[in-house]
């Protein structure tokens, strides 16, 4: 094959401004991109990945970035230096990007088809026919089902994944040469994430274009690509080929990221964290299957702290005035037993109804039928006023800590109200003292009190969020996806929390995510959702090891796994 | 203990002080509020409503000079001191403009003024009756720096009293306005469902009100005056409040913050006030300052149709409505310069108005 140098970057430096004060976010940067080779980007957000695949397509935005250093060579042009008019005939034509969000990538209010065919129609000369015929032909490329129902309908009338493939159509249509895909995978599920990796590694092949992959996610990179560069605050700390960077990582911040991840095989008492790789002081106590059992044996002795019975919820869609109301059951006839001091994990692909039973245990919704019994009594059943009580012993982490703080109350008091509302602690000063006594607990210390969540990163804010559920002291913590926006060395931090926190108070979880692989790290019965119903539930490392369903091996099988 | 740092509010005062309309405006505003509550004490003629007429001096040109014969009032001032600062003299002296004028024994003889090259008559005055007879106090040499309206009143403490009423109005407006808005709207977006479309349905009955007509129906109800005008604009203008906040209220309901309030057991009362009006203050705010501004011209134009502020209180829209024919007359200035005055506080309203969203819309980091 031969391996010649299509795209090069060299001692690229990228500043941002603000208040008239340049900041650099890119570090002199050098890499290349060979003809017919997948270049994976990986680093964690804010290093800078997106940033540098925007400059290659001269996409900054021009008043609060420049471009300090350096260069981008391309078809013996220097990217930096093209002028705008020169730089689209590039874009979309010999560039082609892809990216992460496919809901608001596609105009909403315009075909698939017709989105498609309009940039046939702009970068060549094919007629209106003919470029009708090629937007079918790309349709079938991209393994659409039935595209000719797809090259009518609009967005809103397909799915996550179909769109994403629609995406990947429009960019390779003018069959570029070089195409970034920046996370096109990050907002899809597992199995949908597996096929668009496929397809893209198919066209690849197919096309002989290079393609930029840009994740936050090593092992997904490495299932795809053939080198890997990986990133950290702006700099490239360790680029090579696949094989060398993930079995024999240089740089410890790479190997944090090989090993934050929860192992599937083993269960770790501690998840490493970058700090730990620094300081190396890494626990590799592993959690014995003795351990556990006996651990099991213990919490499942006890009466069940929650019962839920044939829990359904069904919404109504009314499309006329005439037709029958659409009936779609998010949770369908769910039934299960939670014990004192267990962690259920609770794992499922999106729209399976994982979210719609959270929020009816938290009564933040009410089920249609069935019962939940908490401690004995029917929560369904209670007053308005009982359950604001209730909601002292059942609390809940979110998923986003960007949205789940109010912007304009600092963080302690905010973690002050819920305990002043329930009528914990006697007074304001008894009050304060226990909330900095909470920061501590969960990893802040007390000059974060007056601060206001703006100030915060992601990681702080979730803990902030998990200070906040605990200053209840409640018994029953339901975590929503609390880990899934977190980049993956802070996610190990949080889990480390949570898993502290347990043992020292111990709290009762459910711990809802669609990553399975952090799901089993922490769980200890195990469910699995599909289409509103439990498709399985056992031991969580029963049911990764044997799998009894369909759908549970398909999940499994299609988490990246790395080499 | 750390300090307090940068709350959202903060960062968007910073970001208002660096727009320089913006603050502009915000010292233009305050000047006229000065001006407004201090005008008594600032405008050369203090008498209530700047009320006092020359008839002989009608509609002379900015910066007209004339002696004037000031004749203390014969009824005893029982006004306390206050009162006078703040609502004008009731008694005022009776000012006579004179264009000539001589003292033989204790009589005062003076020559009346007139305009237009006409001989005035000659009028004297027993001094008798004035014991502190000092010639310094009784006759002045008077500067009108407007000019004069066509009742030769002074048209600059008609101005400077007259922004009182277009100030207040904005207040009044806006604070009815915002208390009705305020509580409706987050009433309806936040409970939703039938109570919403209660609500909706009152709004729109409400919108579909021409102002007008809603100030002439509490006009006869309650009688013509000021005061009816403000209740009036201000029961027009909540429903854009309100269907601003419903709709804030809507969107901001879904945060997660909102839940998570829930989730941790707070009622609704301090889920409303607490969590979600504090974070869609930004728009109200800015479509108070809007409001302000509406309110102003909403009452010029009542006052200029003539069931605003009645004579012989000033106000800018009635100032425009005695002068409008002047425009023709050349004298274009007795209407231009209350016109102008609305126009600059109008415009400095819309001015903080656009500087404030700008400043409010602090993306958070």
């Amino acid at each position: 094959m031969p391996n010649h140098r299509l795209l090069s970057v060299e001692e690229l430096s990228i500043s941002f401004i603000s208040n008239n004060i340049g900041k650099e976010i890119i570090h002199r940067i050098s890499f290349h991109l060979n003809t017919n080779e997948i270049l994976g980007i990986v680093g964690e957000s804010g290093s800078g990945k997106s940033v540098s695949s925007l400059a290659i397509l001269g996409l900054l935005p021009k008043k609060v970035s420049k471009i300090t250093n350096g260069s981008i060579w391309f078809n013996n042009m220097d990217l930096i230096h093209l002028e705008s008019k020169k730089f689209q005939q590039i874009r979309g034509k010999d560039i082609a990007m892809i990216f992460q969000e496919p809901m608001s990538s596609l105009n909403p209010s315009m075909t698939c088809g017709k989105q498609v065919q309009e940039i046939l129609l702009q970068h060549t000369k094919l007629s209106k026919r003919e470029a009708q015929a090629e937007t079918l032909n790309l349709f079938e490329k991209v393994k659409l089902p039935n595209p000719k129902r797809v090259f009518k309908a609009y967005p809103h009338e397909i799915s996550g994944g179909q769109k994403q493939r629609v995406m990947i159509a429009m960019a390779i249509a003018c069959k570029p040469k070089i195409l970034i895909a920046d996370e096109p995978t990050t907002a899809l599920d597992v199995t949908v994430q597996k096929e668009i990796i496929l397809l893209l590694k198919q066209l690849q092949a197919e096309e002989n274009m290079s393609i930029i992959f840009i994740s936050h996610d090593l092992a997904l990179v490495s299932e795809i690509s053939d080198r890997i560069l990986v990133m950290y605050q702006g700099n490239i700390v360790e680029q090579g080929l696949v094989e060398q960077i993930f079995k024999n990582p240089k740089h410890q911040y790479t190997k944090a990221l090989i090993n934050s991840k929860p192992a599937l095989d083993v269960r770790l008492k501690r998840l490493p964290t970058i700090k730990d790789f620094i300081n190396n002081t890494i626990n590799k106590n592993i959690v014995s299957a003795e351990d556990r059992n006996a651990f099991h044996h213990r919490i499942y002795s006890k009466t069940p702290l929650l019962e839920v019975i044939n829990l359904e919820k069904t919404y109504f869609s009314k499309s006329g005035w005439f037709s029958k109301p659409d009936v779609f059951k998010a949770v369908n006839n769910v039934s299960f037993k939670l014990y004192e001091g267990e962690t259920l994990g609770l794992v499922g692909e999106s729209g399976c109804g994982k979210s719609t039973l959270a929020n009816a245990i938290l009564q933040l919704d009410k089920a249609t039928s069935g019962s939940i019994l908490y401690k004995g009594t029917d929560i369904t059943l209670l007053s308005k006023k009982d359950i604001r009580t209730l909601r002292k012993d059942i609390q809940v982490i979110f998923q986003d800590p960007y949205a789940s703080l109010n912007p304009r109350i600092p963080v302690g008091k905010a973690i002050m109200e819920p305990m002043k509302v329930h009528g914990i602690g006697n007074s304001d000063k008894d009050r304060k003292e226990m909330v900095l006594d909470l920061l501590e607990k969960v990893g802040l210390d007390e000059t974060f009190f007056n601060r206001y969540p703006h100030e915060f990163s992601g990681g702080q804010r979730q803990r902030i969020g998990i200070a906040r559920a605990i200053s209840l002291e409640p018994k029953l913590i339901i975590c929503d996806e609390s880990v899934s926006a977190l980049d993956i060395s802070v996610q190990a931090q949080v889990l480390n929390l949570l898993n502290e926190l347990k043992e020292n108070f111990g709290f009762t979880y459910i711990f809802i995510s669609h990553d399975l692989a952090v799901v089993k790290y922490m769980s200890d019965q195990l469910i699995v959702m599909n289409q509103g119903q439990i498709e399985e539930m056992d031991d969580a490392d029963v049911i990764y090891r044997h799998p009894k369903r369909d759908y549970t091996k398909k999940l499994i099988h299609a988490i990246p796994k790395g080499l | 203990m750390s300090e307090i740092t940068g709350s959202l509010s903060t960062l968007a005062l910073q970001k208002f002080k660096q727009d320089f309309w913006g603050v502009f405006s915000f010292w233009f505003i305050v000047l006229v509020g000065f001006v407004s509550v201090f005008a008594y004490v600032l405008a050369p003629d203090n008498s209530q409503h700047a009320n006092q007429m020359h008839l002989s001096i009608h509609s002379k040109k900015p910066g007209f000079k004339v002696q004037m014969l000031s004749i203390p009032s014969s009824i005893a001032q029982d006004q306390s001191v206050i009162d006078r600062l703040f609502f004008g003299k009731k008694n005022p002296a009776s000012e006579i403009p004179i264009s000539a004028y001589r003292i033989t024994g204790n009589k005062l003889l003076y020559t009346e003024y007139a305009s237009d090259g006409l001989e005035g008559a000659e009028k004297e005055l027993d001094l008798n009756n004035y014991q502190n007879f000092n010639k310094a106090t009784f006759i002045k040499e008077q500067t009108f720096i407007f000019g004069t309206d066509k009742y030769g009143r002074d048209l600059l403490s008609r101005i400077l009293v007259g922004a009182r009423i277009s100030f207040f109005i904005g207040f009044v407006a806006v604070f009815i306005s915002l208390v009705i808005g305020i509580f409706m709207g987050s009433v309806a977006g936040y409970f939703g469902g039938k109570i919403d479309a209660f609500i909706m349905w009152i709004i729109n009955v409400t919108w579909s009100i021409p102002t007008l007509l809603l100030v002439i129906a509490i006009t006869l109800a309650l009688g013509k005056g000021f005061w009816q005008v403000f209740i009036a604009v201000g029961l027009t203008m909540w429903v854009e409040v309100a269907r601003v906040v419903r709709g804030q209220i809507i969107s901001v309901k879904e945060m997660q913050y909102v839940t998570a309030a829930r989730a941790l057991g707070f009622n609704d009362f301090r889920i409303i006030t607490k969590h979600i009006l504090p974070n869609i203050m930004a728009p109200v705010i800015v479509i108070s300052a809007a409001n302000f501004a509406a309110a102003i011209l909403i009452e010029s134009g009542l006052s200029f149709l003539g069931i605003g502020a009645q004579p012989p209180m000033a106000s800018w829209g009635a100032m425009i409505k005695d002068h409008y024919n002047y425009i023709i007359l050349g004298k274009p200035y007795l209407a231009l310069i209350p016109g102008f005055c609305i126009m600059s506080l109008v415009m400095a309203f819309m001015l903080i108005g656009n500087a404030l969203r700008d400043a409010l819309d602090v993306k958070s980091a």
